[in-house]
Parts: C-alpha cells; structure tokens; sequence
C-alpha cells in the first residue's frame, strides 16, 4: 500500500514532549519530511514582568523559569547585579552556590534520566530517577525551604546559613550516589533496548555544532570539551578538580553517555566543596531593598547549566527597576535551528528520544 | 585588537568589563564589518545572543550583539543604537544560522525588521496586532485590562480598599441585625412571659 503524506502534531499534551510546545511533522509513512516547532503554549512575560518590579521583587520570580533546573537562573540574576552594583560576595556564599548549583544539576540529570528512558517506555528507571532525585529536593527543603524554587541563590550571597548537620548528609548523599550511579549503568546505558535505540540517531556534526552555537552535551557528545566552568571559570570553579566528559559519536547515545559521566563528576565536585567549605559570612550588606538603585550600566553573565550555558543580559538605568532582562538558555536555538533539522529523515518513533537528548526546555524560548 | 577597533570601528575605547568581557559602543554603518573582523581575524566566531534594549526616552533601541571565541574563552559585546520606529537593521541569518532565529524573537517583541531574514513569522504570540510587547510603550497592566475579562468567580481586580470597607459594611449591618433579632426575640419572651402570668 502507497504511503500517504500526513500532517501530525507531536505534543503540546504528550508525553514525549518535553513541556509545553509541539512540533509540527510532516510525514511520509513513519518518516519525517519537514519539522516546525511551535511554542506560544506558556508565555508568562518574564522579561517583561522583570522591568516593573524593583530588583528584589524581580529577584522572586526568575526562578520560574525553569522548572527541571531553576538554580542556574538565580544564580545569573544575583552575578549580573552583584556585577553592576560592584558587589563582591564573600567565600563562603561562593562556596555554597557551588553546592546548591551541582545539586541542582544532579536533580536535573535525574529528571532527564526519567524523561529519556521513559521516551523508549523503560519505565522502571525513571521511577528510580525520580526517587533519586527526591533525596536531592529533600536536602533543598532543608536548607531553603522549598524542594523547586528555592530563592536562595540571593543577590549579596545566599539567603540563609547551612542547617547543622547539613554537610554530613550531604556527604551520606554522596555515598550513596557513588553506589546508586552505577545501576543506573545496568539498567539503562548498558541496556541493549536503550543501545538499540538510541546509537546512530540524532546525529550531529562537530563542525555542524561549533558554526550554529550549539551548547552543552550537544557539543561534548561530538567531542568538544565546552563547559563555563571550565572555559570562562566563575564562583570557585577554577580552584576545584573536574573533568569535562566528551564522546565521538555525536548521537543521542553519546549525548547520554555524557550526561551519565557528568552526572560523577558532580558527585566529585560536591565532595571537595564539602571538604574545603570555607567558614565565614553568607551575606554582604546590601542597600534597603527598595532603594537599591542599579547603575546605567549592562553585563553578560553565564553559568553552565545541566543542558549547557546559561545565559543573562542585564541592563540597568539608575533606577531601583531592571531596565532590560534577556535570558538566553540552549533551548531557543536547539528547539529551532537544531531540532527542526535534525528531525527531517527520522522515525515518528524517535522524536521524543531526540527531544530529550538536547535539553529543551520551553519556559526558556518563551520568557 | 583593542586599538585597531578603537580607530576602525568604535566611538570609543573598548570596555574591560571583566577579564572575559569586552564591551565596544559602535555606530550601526559599522556592525557587520566590526563582526567580521573579529571572526576572520580573532576567531569571535559564535554568536551568542542578540538582545535589545528600548531607551524609549533616549528615543532608540540599544541592539548588543555578543559574539565568542570558538574556545569560549572571551565575549565581545558590541553594541549598536538605532532608531525605534520603523525599525529596519541587517539580518545576520547568512553568517550565524542562530541569528535566524534569535532575529525572529526580537522582531517579534520589538518590531524590529531584520533585512535578509526569510522567516520572521510569529513565534511565541498568535494574531498579534497590538504594539510589540517588550516595547516600553507597551503597558501590560492597560493591554489586560482592555483585551481581558476575568472568570466568573475568579476576579481578582477588586480594589482591595473598597472591598474591604464593603466587607466592614457589611459585618456592621448584619451584627445590628443580629442585635435587632434578639432584641425582638426577647421582647418576644418577656410578652409570652407576661401574658402567661
């Protein structure tokens, strides 16, 4: 029987989609010939919300943005106002930033453990992951008092001092991660079900994600070893030992491969944070919340976050108010200039394992 | 760099802002040469982000373009000032496939035309005839209260005060009431009281 060319809508209600957006595919039989991503599904105005609020009103809501990862993006609010307004926080608050920012990835490497394995219908492990990841958001509690959106990440340092104790738990956390990590190797990175699936699909061409600014394990998965913390170091990136894990293969499995050995070198940087966690203040003394002016002045800060960098523009104009926010994550370049290319020639099948594997995320587009 | 750029391109020097950061102010007639020379020559060859900022008193728009070396080392932060009305500045879709993308958004928000970008269809909004919304002449709170109607039930642009005074109104009006009834009521009893006597 002839295929018929069809016209199909992957998402926004499904669950290989990864939030609220969809991709228009066109298809022959079960193959890809055109595909149109299509967002409009969630704007909330961030940026625009940002510029009618002072800038500890704006503070509260930038979390939001992400909800696999929203660490990164306080993390960036609070380095580009400290920038403009000349603060400099103290070591300690460095230190603990460090932390909440590596926890952050690990919870969100979880999540995306859960949404990759779930997208071939291994469902066992994504009800690890999210177990896993529970331990994680249970340390959040405790330290910030919420498992999501923390609003911790402070401008002037961190919102509240570690709870007694806090270190050897996290320390027991690490433990049992170093143990946990590898059975997730068993059950999904060495599963020939995942292998099968995943090996040759998604490719992506070095000199291809080098020329469109692609970022994170779209990058390392083709062998080039791109990570802020490494390339342009912030906080105390630079004093701590870490590898940039890469792979050759430049498909979904070398994207996994890298997120997987990611997920140690986390582990391996908690450890010397929990060991060198310097003692000190938390906090600088920052103007009245209602009279903290930012000078005429703009920045570009960037963190590396669990899908690559993380990026903000900030304008100021001497007012307590943000003149201009703009948040720039790997999503809006990967959900368009990326994924609509790399979908045309691919199965209807493979659509959700692909969108897992670059990290999209649709609250980032529309902002 | 510095000073080929100062004397080539800029107003003005170039601006350390942190050792990974520079920041050059140029006129627009400059921009693609500007990027140009920093990716034939320095090896600036990532296009990070396009952002604009509306200084709607200033009567332009501040388009910063931040460009990176390919080992993301350093970020140059060029910045350009253009007019804000009927805004018509040149695509960078051809060099930087990203920029397609990128321009699409700022279109979008702004109204800027990006001359050579084929595809600056909607993107996030949907029929969308209103001022482009990052414009600050673009009031939020006006545009909702215009366009918007609350659910039944779900209102929350109640004028707090008002409201409030309404409620105290009317918890005052039902205490005398109340009072009222019982005063009544125990007229009542006393009557029946009596009359039984």
């Amino acid at each position: 029987m002839e295929n018929k060319h069809i016209t199909i809508f992957h998402g926004p209600q499904h669950p290989g989609i990864t939030g609220n957006m969809s991709v228009e595919l066109d298809l022959i039989g079960e193959t890809i010939q055109k595909a149109t991503t299509h967002v409009g599904y969630l704007h909330r105005g961030f940026e625009k919300l940002v510029e009618r609020r002072t800038v500890i009103q704006a503070f509260t809501i930038v979390c939001r943005i992400c909800v696999p990862e929203p660490d990164p993006n306080e993390a960036n609010f609070a380095a580009a106002v400290e920038e403009l307004a000349g603060i400099e926080i103290s070591e300690r608050s460095k230190y603990i930033r460090v932390m909440v920012l590596e926890l952050s990835r690990l919870a969100a490497q979880f999540l995306w453990l859960a949404g990759q394995s779930g997208s071939i219908g291994l469902y066992a492990v994504g009800q690890w992951a999210i177990a896993d990841r529970d331990l994680i958001l249970d340390l959040f509690e405790e330290l910030t008092g919420a498992r999501v959106y923390h609003m911790y990440i402070y401008p002037g340092g961190v919102r509240r001092d570690l709870p007694e104790g806090f270190l050897e738990r996290v320390s027991k956390l690490l433990s049992y991660m170093k143990k946990r990590l590898k059975d997730y190797d068993d059950i999904f990175i060495n599963n020939s079900s995942f292998k099968n699936r995943a090996i040759g699909v998604g490719i992506i061409s070095k000199e291809e994600a080098l020329a469109n600014g692609y970022v994170g394990q779209v990058l390392r998965g083709c062998g080039i070893a791109a990570d802020v913390r490494k390339d342009a170091p912030y906080l105390i990136y630079g004093d701590l030992d870490f590898e940039v894990p890469t792979e050759l293969g430049g498909d979904v499995y070398a994207r996994a491969l890298v997120r997987r050995a990611e997920m140690d070198q986390s582990v391996h940087i908690l450890e010397q944070v929990v060991e060198k966690m310097p003692e000190g203040e938390i906090m600088v003394k920052m103007p009245a919340h209602r009279k903290f002016k930012l000078p005429k002045d703009d920045t570009w800060v960037k963190v590396e976050s669990a899908r690559g960098e993380f990026a903000y523009y900030m304008a100021g104009d001497g007012t307590e108010k943000i003149r201009r926010m703009q948040v720039r994550g790997p999503s809006l370049v990967h959900a368009y200039t990326l994924l609509e290319n790399l979908l045309v020639g691919a199965e209807l099948s493979d659509v959700a394992l692909i969108m897992n594997s670059l990290g999209i995320c649709p609250p980032e587009i529309e902002r | 760099m510095f000073k080929t750029i100062k004397s080539n391109f800029a107003t003005a020097d170039v601006e350390v802002k942190r050792q990974d950061l520079y920041k050059v102010v140029i006129k627009y007639d400059r921009l693609s040469a500007l990027i140009d020379f920093l990716y034939n020559n320095y090896t600036y060859k990532i296009l990070n982000a396009i952002t604009c900022t509306d200084w709607i008193e200033e009567g332009h728009f501040a388009l910063t373009y931040l460009i990176t070396t390919e080992d993301r080392s350093n970020t140059f932060m060029i910045q350009t000032l253009v007019g804000r009305e009927d805004t018509k500045v040149e695509s960078f879709s051809k060099k930087f496939k990203q920029a397609q993308i990128m321009e699409r958004d700022l279109h979008e928000m702004y109204g800027i035309d990006f001359i050579g970008n084929d595809n600056l269809k909607e993107l996030s909004l949907e029929n969308w005839v209103h001022t482009p919304p990052l414009r600050r002449e673009f009031d939020t709170l006006e545009f909702v209260n215009e366009h918007l109607t609350f659910r039944e039930g779900r209102e929350d642009n109640v004028d707090v005060k008002a409201e409030t005074k309404r409620l105290r109104a009317l918890k005052k009006a039902q205490k005398e009431a109340d009072k009222k009834a019982k005063e009544a009521a125990d007229a009542s009893a006393l009557k029946e009281n009596e009359d039984g006597k």
